[in-house]
């Protein structure tokens, strides 16, 4: 299993814009793998095409060019409906912002994914205990989104993302809005996550304190992979090693 | 500083106060549509069946101006919506609460103001559009009606001016209540309604109550008169707005306690969507059910009245036509009908009376309408008695033998043997021989019955002017009116209840465009909102055609109660007419169907521009 693909993405370029206007490369020819139970991290300044690059792999954006496999199944082929499809079996998501539905409870929002893929009801409400619990979360299970703090609803959102058993779970800077302390306990969450579970996890951030619980980062520049870097040591050398690198950014 | 602020951000979100003006000026024009007629006393009084008309609309001002009081306060609630974040944001850079009060109260009035404004011009152009629309179709001149009503333009200026005071006292009251933060995060809250079962059974039972003693003054409006119509009124009125608040919130919570039904497929969000807001949906639906009932109301009344004409009509004639001494142009016109059953009767009329021969009469007895008790319809019977003697006189004068009582109806209505048409003669029924003795041509009467009266109007037309003329060469005089046959009633009862019917479509138009306005309102004021639960599903990889879906079932339950409890408040308020009406429920089923096929047509438009605010575009 640890060696297995679980992303890979082949010369892939996006463009805004039409072919007669103004065009803008957001990607040019970014190509990469994600082996199961890797935790990586995607870097890079404003601008660079980190969301992008994160839509396009999610299966929310196309790419102009490209193509993209998840789990064995080339998805730049795919309609819309079975990408929805896909996306509810094989993808976890979570977001900087709305992330959770605010008109239903902790509870629904994770028992969500799960009803969306006829899960019967009496099988629903155990996988929901068991990720609230990996995620500390299961006291607010009752509680609406607006009642329960930003760490909290990120946790949570964590657990929706989760819950279904995807092939990998993509993470928009998901610390991006926490204090740092909740972004402490979210990244240590999802830490556990990937060693203990198994989980696959890509996550985009411009924080590199949460990038450095990462194994692997990826950093993009103007569209284009400018750098990668591995984590051998500690978490603290990785941190050095990550700003050592944004530093050379600012160049 | 902050007035040129709030400005600048109501310009940038133009698109949302472009909603709420759409709300507000809606229900002005209608308010105000409402009042030309209301207002219009000579009006309604010299059109109306009903003898206390200027009290019925006074009622239904009352009932109106409640709806209304309801719907502004959420209308405008949405206002507070659109800006407490942005005030949130004011305060944190240091703005005065006491600034951010007022600067609310102004705002929310100045809108109110605009809307009114607005309000007043669309009103007058539908008042105008809607009457001519009803004018020209009922064939009704409409004499008096003004669609430029000034006495109504002064109350519906007071009333709204009034309104939006209040609806902006309680903006600012409630902003000034508010902390930042709650300000801020105020858009995420969920209102939320208590859902006791003790309460809920309690205030379901107290709207079941109230709806129940509305109801049976309804039904019994006759006894109770004005003041049931009075007592009607306010319990149905809080009644249904009790039905939703105390049962809807309560019906859903059931629904979303149902592990099973919940858990399954996007359900949990479907009635997630219902819960979220709640007490303002409660709202929503109850004015929606309101006026559903008065539209529909209004329309079923008007309708209810056409069909009647004919069997007002038809009450003491068992014949559809009567034709004395046919011309060749009568023959024609009854030949173009499709006739059910046709006698000929002949008669001889000379200087003193005229003469039917009984023989006729016997060989083929007419149809006539005879009720033995005095408040009984009269019922269509065959004319059975005998006629033993030789001769008869229709009132028996001197020693004369007085004609029998069901023979007597026979030729004085059914035929027509009246002064309108022969003059100053007596009617007489003679024996063969005597008949004989008499020195005139003879003449023959036709009675006819058709299969529909109604489709051979322009025949019957051209028959009663021959008869009119007929009755000219007896009376030596102009006769406008040549004696009461089923046609000439037919037009007079059309003449005086085409003002009603067209009341009744004029306000039953006005209404439900009302209620099709609100629910409209509802639905913008909370796309804004949506679009981003719709795009999280559809990011978390559900399928649109599930999406779609769901936004069906959601709006079909946002139209089926309303619409199932104003309709029950429609049938049984027919009721109250039927102290005028012979049968108020005859082809009830016209006006409910259209109303069916119209507020589907509605559902269904709502749901397609619904898809496209919320549902993200595809990429
Ligand atoms: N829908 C779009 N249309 C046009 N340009 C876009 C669109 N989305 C992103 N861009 C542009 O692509 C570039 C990369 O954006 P993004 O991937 O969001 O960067 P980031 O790395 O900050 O997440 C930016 O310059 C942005 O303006
Ligand atoms: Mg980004």
């Amino acid at each position: 299993m640890m060696n297995q693909t679980v992303v890979n993405v082949k010369d892939i370029h996006k463009v805004f814009g039409k072919r007669n206007e103004n065009q803008y490369h957001a990607l040019s020819g970014v190509t990469f793998d994600i082996k199961a139970g890797e935790f990586v991290g995607i870097m890079g300044p404003s601008g660079a095409g980190k969301t992008t690059l994160l839509n396009v792999i999610s299966t929310l954006d196309k790419p102009t060019d490209g193509t993209i496999e998840i789990a064995g199944t080339n998805i730049t082929s795919m309609k819309q409906g079975q990408l929805a499809d896909f996306r509810s079996e094989q993808l976890g998501f979570i977001f900087q912002d709305f992330n959770l539905l605010e008109n239903l409870t902790i509870y629904e929002n994770i028992a969500l994914p799960l009803s969306l893929q006829g899960v019967p009801s009496r099988k629903i409400k155990p996988s929901v205990v068991e990720v609230a619990k990996k995620l500390g979360i299961e006291t607010i299970l009752e509680k609406y989104p607006v009642t329960v703090s930003g760490g909290q609803k990120q946790r949570a959102a964590a657990a929706r993302a989760l819950v279904h058993e995807p092939a990998i779970i993509l993470a928009d800077e998901p610390t991006g809005a926490l204090d740092s302390k909740s972004a402490k306990s979210l990244m240590d969450a999802m830490v556990h996550l990937n060693e203990n579970h198994d989980v696959s996890i890509m996550m985009v951030t411009h924080d590199p304190l949460s990038a450095s619980y990462c194994e692997r980062i990826l950093f993009i520049h103007d569209g284009s992979l400018y750098k990668e870097i591995h984590r051998d040591g500690s978490r603290s050398e990785f941190h050095h090693q990550i700003l050592d690198v944004l530093a050379d950014f600012a160049e | 500083m902050l007035l040129k602020l709030s400005f600048s951000s109501m310009r940038k979100r133009f698109k949302d106060y472009l909603v709420l003006l759409f709300g507000l000026t809606i229900s002005i024009a209608i308010f105000y549509m409402f009042e030309t007629l209301a207002q219009n006393k000579t009006f309604i009084e010299a059109n109306s069946m009903i003898s206390s008309i200027v009290f019925v609309f006074h009622v239904g001002t009352f009932i109106l101006g409640a709806i209304t009081v309801f719907y502004i306060f959420y209308a405008t609630s949405f206002m507070l919506t659109l800006r407490q974040k942005e005030m949130g944001m004011y305060m944190t850079l240091g703005a005065k609460k006491h600034k951010i009060t007022q600067l609310m109260f102004f705002e929310t009035f100045f809108i109110g103001l605009i809307s009114l404004v607005v309000g007043l011009v669309i009103g007058f152009g539908l008042a105008k559009g809607i009457a001519e629309l009803f004018m020209w179709q009922l064939d009704f001149n409409g004499e008096g009606f003004q669609s430029f009503y000034l006495s109504s333009i002064i109350t519906t200026v007071i009333f709204y001016i009034i309104l939006f005071l209040l609806t902006s006292i309680v903006n600012a009251w409630k902003i000034s209540r508010k902390s930042v933060l709650s300000l801020l995060h105020a858009e995420q809250k969920q209102d939320f309604v208590k859902t006791k079962g003790s309460r809920t059974f309690f205030g379901v039972l107290l709207a079941v109550i109230l709806i129940g003693v509305g109801y049976y003054a309804m039904v019994n409006i006759a006894r109770f008169m004005q003041l049931g119509l009075i007592l009607a009124a306010v319990t149905i009125i809080i009644g249904t707005y009790l039905v939703f608040i105390a049962f809807l919130p309560y019906f859903v919570k059931r629904l979303k306690q149902n592990r099973t039904l919940n858990e399954k497929g996007i359900n949990s969000f479907t009635l997630g969507q219902l819960r979220f807001r709640m007490l303002n949906l409660t709202k929503v639906l109850g004015t929606v059910a309101m006026l559903v009932a008065l539209g529909l109301g209004a329309m079923t009344a008007g309708i209810s009245f056409y069909h009647n004409i004919e069997k007002q009509a038809s009450t003491f004639h068992a014949n559809d036509v009567v034709i004395h001494q046919p011309s060749k142009e009568d023959t024609e016109a009854l030949a173009e009908m499709n006739v059910t059953e046709k006698n000929v009767y002949h008669y001889k009329v000379d200087g003193d009376g005229v003469y039917f021969l009984k023989k006729d009469l016997l060989v083929n007895p007419p149809l006539i309408k005879h009720s033995d008790e005095t408040f009984e319809l009269p019922e269509t019977t065959r004319v059975e008695e005998s006629l033993p003697e030789d001769n008869y006189m229709l009132y028996g004068e001197n020693d004369a033998n007085r004609l029998p009582e069901l023979w007597s109806t026979a030729i004085r209505t059914e035929m027509n043997a009246s002064y309108q048409l022969f003059g100053a003669k007596d009617i007489y029924v003679y024996g063969t021989s005597e008949y004989q003795n008499i020195v005139s041509d003879e003449q023959q009467v036709i009675l006819a019955t058709v299969d529909d009266f109604k489709n051979y109007l322009p025949q019957l037309e051209i028959i009663n002017q021959n008869q009119l003329e007929l009755a000219e060469t007896y009376r030596d005089d102009d006769v406008e009116n040549a004696g009461n046959t089923k046609y000439s009633n037919y037009i007079a009862f059309k003449a005086i209840a085409s003002g009603t019917i067209f009341m009744g479509f004029f306000l039953g138009v006005a209404f439900l465009m009302m209620m099709a306005s609100v629910l409209m309102f509802k639905l913008l004021s909370s796309a804004a909102s949506d679009i981003h639960r719709y795009s999280m599903l559809r990011k978390i990889g559900v399928r649109k055609s599930l999406l779609v879906k769901s936004i069906y079932r959601e709006l079909f339950l946002l139209f089926l109660f309303p619409a199932l409890v104003g309709l029950v408040h429609v049938i049984v308020g027919m009721q109250m007419f039927s102290f005028i009406i012979i049968e108020p429920y005859l082809k009830i089923w016209i006006p409910i169907s259209i109303f069916i096929v119209i507020y589907g047509i509605y559902y269904w438009i709502t749901v397609q521009m619904y898809k496209r605010i919320v549902l993200p575009k595809e990429v």
